[in-house]
């Protein structure tokens, strides 16, 4: 026993029965079993686990802050009507957006903020951390922290492009049909599960060795595997609506499938919509991370985040860190737009009551 | 019940036409490479007699529809032919793989179906409370996760840094049972992971959708107790969405695993590609098939029909 | 059985809050009501009046986005229930206060047999065995004279028609013979012919148990068969409260007096123009869905500047017949003449003129009006598209219409649908068909989800286009009293064929057809003693006189 333990159970037990008397039910709650899990931590391991445990509360204390200001910030500066939309979104969809626009900002401007090129060498191999480097340098000794930055750009861009090409595709496709119906709307329906029955990685494998390994290629069969996803919704959304009065009196009144589709269908199924490009977006971005992860995506040098995973991988059996640090990267991007799609989906199901 | 056979013998024809369809993708696509498949495998700088004995191997010299029946008869029969790279028989590789992979994944539906159905249900018994919350976000943080990065994460902290469990999953059939389950218990972990929170998901939300049904809230005027109004009016109707997930995340579980395997070695072996290809696709229609099922059959008004 | 009239429910300064836009609406203002043992108290009152929340109020239940507040009391049998523990409340509902919603259809849950959701609270509540209670639901079947009272509980509800289900749902609320029965307009999604088996039948069993009930209608004609004592809601508040005779021959208040007054629209009929081919002729159509035929040999006129309305309950083919002549469904034979020219079947081949000529409104003005597009944009589109108008022209023609169906149209321009109550949806609807200067407007159920008194405003519209603009109408409906009030013609339908046809005042007076005459008679009038008189007029193989036979061995 140090006055570390004993200051942590003092401080959880504590801060539990002030939540307690104070009858703040909530805070009690979520105090309360953080005091159980740390019992839990602190028998099975040590004073390190309940280190682990501090850090783990100091974080998630710090990004809600972080959150908080962040949406405060947005409600500030946003026009009058998305400034209320913002006043209704929690803490999960602020932190998703605040990672989402620091994202971004590295992703632009990543020639300016890292410090050294994308390529370029400037130590030895698996350097540790030092003044010049943030975080260690990799398997040829190039800056860790720079290769990160560029990451960004180059992993989040083409899964960006890719499943904006895939949107194009599935949406058009997936009002058209809903709109038109009969043979044309079954047949694509028939297309559309046969190639969802063919797993995504493996197709895109078989894709990828035959048409080869470029970034445009790379976008094109990302885009075609995932187009049917996009399809499959969008179909299903156009259906809800072309069911509706409104349309039936649009087609009475002579109006094209176009028209329709321009301005009757999209603009009631633009929610739904929206929030599916988010997911599809974590998809494509977690394929693209799972190829370079496996050699076949974006192609060396060019920094990306899944391959850095492979190729620091080795680091993991002595313990390092630095191989989860790209693979965080990948993995904080997701669960951010994650976030902010929930509370859509929340928002957009909410108001149809 | 004349209708429910008629509709699944619809179904399981359909599957049968789609897995044709796609052998028909995957066969030709070959076929689309520049050049052709020996060029593709021994790159530019092969010899001319290096490129002929391949073909002659390949049987490239006779045509393609005659070498797609003649692949698909022997497929049926379980022969995917020779691995390019190791010249031995595909099937013997990847039998041994796809075995591995089912034990690996029945390890971890055994866990996950039960936990997360049973967890989906809690969350929607207390919904909006603290638990949901907390479930809520943990959950959406472990969907969007690479499996990679959770794999890492795990392999770092439980094997790594404490030594709990061992962390290479290699087994082997000399081994016990509770060994290889102990051996296995780190990817089988992170599978659960990933698909748990899935399917958990999906049971909360069809529950939930069910919620504002009028016959739940004649079940609570009945006076029936808020456990059992979830367990018994809405659950028996929440199961179509909930099946389909499970069997989604059950294909993703057999398909995942040796892909990850078999990619790696294989970037250009194109008989192993195809074959893992055509299997998958086969499973993912199966377990589809058996979703449709499940969902017909637990759709009381198909089950009685007038 | 004994007859006591003490007090069961009283309800004092109840007020209920709901929560919308991120505060808290009053929504019940301070609602008082008393309630003695075997009394049925009728609440009438429009959409948005409360009924339905008073009700669950009565239960101790609010649906979700509600609350009671401070300072209501609800007093069940000595008990206060807003101050009753959840779980004590719960063993109240059910056994001692029971729930019978509007769509029996929707509130058996589809997964379980009618009969175990009929033991599931006597079970629950230990007051029967599985078994025995069982068997009190197969004799509760047989007391409201469902056919196979042994069987029919051992089916899913997907397998029972609707009047059916709804009275296997009464049966179920008297499940562990309550003190009180909320029924929350039982009837109003059944057609008329069947409602007066459910009435009678609900009727029966509450005298039969001397049950206290709470009947929710917006109909007055049938809360007048059914309660001792109406009270009248209005927007949250309570109007006036009367026992029934006294209500309908003397109401009080201008409010009340304006809902009695509703059924007093009514046009003269016009006679058909003696010269000249009729606008509309539908000649032998027949149509099916898919192999199911649904229209057999319809055949009927419409002439300028007429109202013919097409009357019939639901399947009767109606609808159906509106869709063979817009073109939505090309009939299998026959053909749809417009001024002695065929149309062609398909609405995709007929000609830009063709399709303005014939305009559509619907009976769900939500649905018919896209959420997402201005008011301006709907009216003005048809105006653009027919008649190629923009600019300060379509400005200037949408300002004119707004102006025709009497909305300010320096207010509704810009504005989207959903802003506007169900009433001026309905106008919206009615100028967007106006726009394309039309000759012919259907009318499908136009006014049927509208209150009455919103109702009867739409008719006057419509009544007052049909003047200024010498429109013709096809009026589908189910209502009979729009058929009074508005029709020149009339064409009774039931299951896909036409039973008769004819000028409305040869229509509303006898010899009928059997079915025109079930159908008339069916409809509730204001009398409190029609049902009973109905129902021995029916005679002795009425199902009425068995159960009322059975009540006198009792």
């Amino acid at each position: 026993m140090n006055y570390f333990i004993i200051g942590f159970y003092a401080l959880v037990i504590g801060a539990s029965t002030l939540a307690a008397y104070y009858q703040k039910r909530t805070a009690f709650i979520l105090l309360f079993s953080l005091t159980l899990v740390s019992f839990v931590m602190g028998i099975v391991g040590g004073e390190a686990m309940l280190w682990g445990v501090t850090l783990l509360a100091g974080l998630i204390a710090f990004s809600a802050g972080v959150s908080y200001s962040f949406r405060e910030f947005l409600i500030i500066i946003l026009p009058r009507d998305a400034s209320k939309e913002m006043r209704t979104a929690p803490l999960t969809a602020g932190f998703g957006l605040f990672v989402i626009f620091t994202y971004t900002i590295a992703g632009v401007f990543a020639p300016i903020i890292a410090p050294y090129g994308e390529a370029e060498v400037i130590s030895s191999a698996f350097a540790p951390a030092d003044e010049n480097m943030l975080l260690g340098a990799d398997q040829l000794g190039r800056d860790m922290f720079s290769r990160i930055i560029y990451g960004a750009r180059n992993t989040v861009g083409l899964a960006l492009l890719a499943t904006i090409l895939a949107f194009l595709m599935g949406a058009t496709a997936g009002l058209y049909a809903a709109t038109k119906g009969g043979k044309l709307d079954q047949l694509l329906g028939r297309i559309v599960d046969v190639i969802m029955s063919i797993p995504s990685l493996i197709f895109s494998l078989l894709l990828l060795s035959i048409f080869g390994t470029n970034t445009v290629t790379l976008i094109i069969v990302i885009a075609i595997i995932y187009a049917p996803r996009v399809f499959r919704l969008a179909r299903s959304v156009g259906g809800n609506v072309v069911v509706m009065d409104y349309i039936e009196a649009a087609k009475l009144r002579g109006e094209g499938t176009w028209y329709l589709i321009r301005k009757e269908i999209l603009p009631n199924s633009t929610a739904p919509l929206v929030a599916e490009f988010g997911l599809e977006f974590c998809f494509v971005f977690l394929l693209v991370a799972g190829l370079s992860f496996l050699g076949l995506g974006i192609q060396p040098p060019t920094a990306d985040w899944g391959s850095m995973v492979r190729e620091n991988a080795t680091l993991i059996s002595f313990g390092e860190m630095t191989p989860l640090i790209p693979a965080a990267a990948i993995a904080l991007l997701t669960v951010a737009v994650n976030f902010v799609v929930d509370w859509m989906l929340y928002r957009s199901s909410g108001l149809k009551e | 019940m004349g209708d429910i056979l008629s509709i699944i013998a619809k179904r399981l024809g359909l599957g049968l036409i789609t897995l044709l369809v796609i052998s028909i993708i995957i066969f030709f696509a070959v076929e689309l490479l520049p050049g052709d498949i020996a060029q593709a495998v021994l790159g530019q700088g092969a010899t001319e007699d290096n490129l002929a004995a391949l073909r002659a191997e390949l049987g490239l010299d006779r045509a393609a529809p005659v070498r797609y029946f003649e692949w698909l008869g022997n497929a049926v029969t379980g022969d995917f032919g020779n691995s390019l790279v190791s010249k031995t028989s595909v099937t013997e590789a990847i039998s041994a793989r796809f075995g591995n992979t089912l034990f690996l994944a029945t390890y971890a539906a055994v866990i996950a179906v039960p936990v997360a159905i049973l967890l989906g249900v809690l969350v929607a018994l207390f919904r909006n409370s603290v638990f949901d919350r907390v479930a809520n976000v943990v959950t959406l943080t472990s969907i969007s996760s690479p499996e990679f990065f959770l794999g890492y994460i795990l392999i770092l902290f439980l094997a790594v840094k404490t030594g709990m469990f061992p962390a290479i999953a290699k087994i082997d059939d000399d081994m016990t049972l509770f060994d290889k389950l102990n051996r296995t218990f780190l990817p089988a972990l992170t599978m659960v992971l990933v698909v748990v929170a899935h399917m958990m998901r999906m049971t909360r939300a069809s529950i939930i959708n069910l919620l504002s049904s009028p016959y739940v809230e004649m079940a609570r005027l009945k006076g029936v107790p808020a456990w059992k109004v979830i367990v018994k009016h809405t659950l028996p109707n929440a199961w179509a969405p909930v099946i389909n997930v499970v069997a989604l995340n059950l294909a993703y579980l057999i398909t995942g695993v040796v892909l990850v395997e078999v990619v790696a070695v294989t970037k250009r072996d194109f008989p192993v590609v195809q074959a893992c290809c055509l299997i998958f696709a086969a499973t993912f229609i199966l377990l589809n098939l058996a979703a449709d099922v499940g969902s017909i059959l637990t759709n009381p008004r198909l089950r009685h029909p007038k | 059985m004994s007859q006591d009239k003490s007090v069961l429910l009283k309800i004092k300064n109840l007020r209920i809050e709901g929560y919308s836009d991120e505060k808290w609406i009053e929504i019940v203002h301070g609602v008082d009501l008393t309630l003695h043992r075997g009394e049925v108290m009728g609440l009438i009152g429009e959409s948005g009046a409360g009924k339905s929340t008073i009700g669950l109020a009565a239960m101790g239940f609010t649906r979700d986005g509600c609350r009671i507040s401070e300072g209501s009391s609800i007093e069940f049998d000595g008990m206060e229930l807003t101050t009753t523990p959840a779980s004590d409340l719960q063993s109240l509902r059910g056994a001692r206060i029971a729930y019978v919603a509007q769509s029996a259809a929707a509130s058996f849950n589809p997964a379980h047999k009618l009969i175990d959701q009929h033991t599931e609270a006597p079970v629950q509540y230990r007051i029967k065995k599985r078994l025995e209670s069982q068997e009190d639901a197969m004799e509760l079947y047989e007391r409201l004279r469902l056919p196979n009272p042994r069987e029919i509980g051992f089916r899913y509800p997907h397998q029972v028609s609707g009047g059916q289900l709804q009275r296997a749902m009464t049966a179920m609320a008297m499940a562990c013979r309550p003190d009180l029965i909320i029924f929350d307009e039982p009837t109003t999604a059944l057609d008329v012919t069947t409602q007066i088996e459910v009435l009678s039948a609900i009727r029966d069993i509450v005298d039969q148990f001397n049950t206290a009930a709470i009947y929710i209608t917006h109909d007055l004609a049938v809360v007048a068969q059914m309660a001792d004592v109406i009270k009248v809601l209005l927007k949250g508040d309570e109007v006036e409260e009367a026992d029934t005779r006294t209500m309908l021959e003397n109401p009080k208040d201008d409010y009340t007096k304006s809902l009695w007054a509703v059924r007093d629209f009514k046009r003269d009929q016009k006679p058909r123009p003696t010269e000249g081919l009729p606008l509309i002729s539908v000649k032998n159509v027949d149509a099916s869905y898919g192999d199911t035929p649904v229209l057999h040999d319809v055949s009927f006129d419409i002439f300028e500047g007429m109202t013919v309305a097409v009357v019939g309950e639901s399947g009767s083919g109606k609808s159906t017949t509106a869709r063979c002549i817009t073109g939505l469904l090309p009939p299998t034979s026959g053909e749809v003449l417009f001024k002695g020219q065929p149309l062609p079947p398909d609405y995709r081949n007929r000609t830009k003129d063709q399709l303005r000529q014939a305009q559509m409104i619907y009976q769900m003005a939500d649905t018919a009006l896209n959420p997402k597009v201005k008011i301006c944009d709907i009216i003005g589109r048809p105006a653009q598209f027919y008649s190629g108008l923009h600019g300060p022209e379509l400005k200037s023609r949408v300002d004119e219409l707004l102006d025709l169906i009497e909305l300010d149209p320096s207010q509704y321009y810009n504005r989207y649908p959903p802003e506007l109550s169900g009433g001026q949806k309905q106008r919206i609807g009615i100028a967007r068909s106006l726009a394309a200067d039309p000759t012919f407007i259907i009318c499908d159920e136009v006014t049927s989800a509208l209150d009455q008194l919103v109702a009867e405003g739409i008719l006057r519209l419509l009544d007052k286009l049909q003047n200024e603009l010498n429109l013709s109408y096809m009026f589908i409906t189910h209502d009979l009293a729009t058929v009074r009030s508005i029709a020149d013609e009339v064409v009774v339908m039931q299951y896909g064929k036409v039973v008769e046809q004819g000028p409305k005042d040869e229509m509303f007076k006898p010899p009928h057809h059997e079915y025109t005459d079930l159908l008339l008679s069916s409809v509730p009038e204001m009398d409190p003693d029609w049902l009973t008189t109905l129902l021995e007029e029916r005679g002795v193989d009425d199902i009425g006189e068995a159960a009322r036979a059975s009540k006198q061995e009792d």
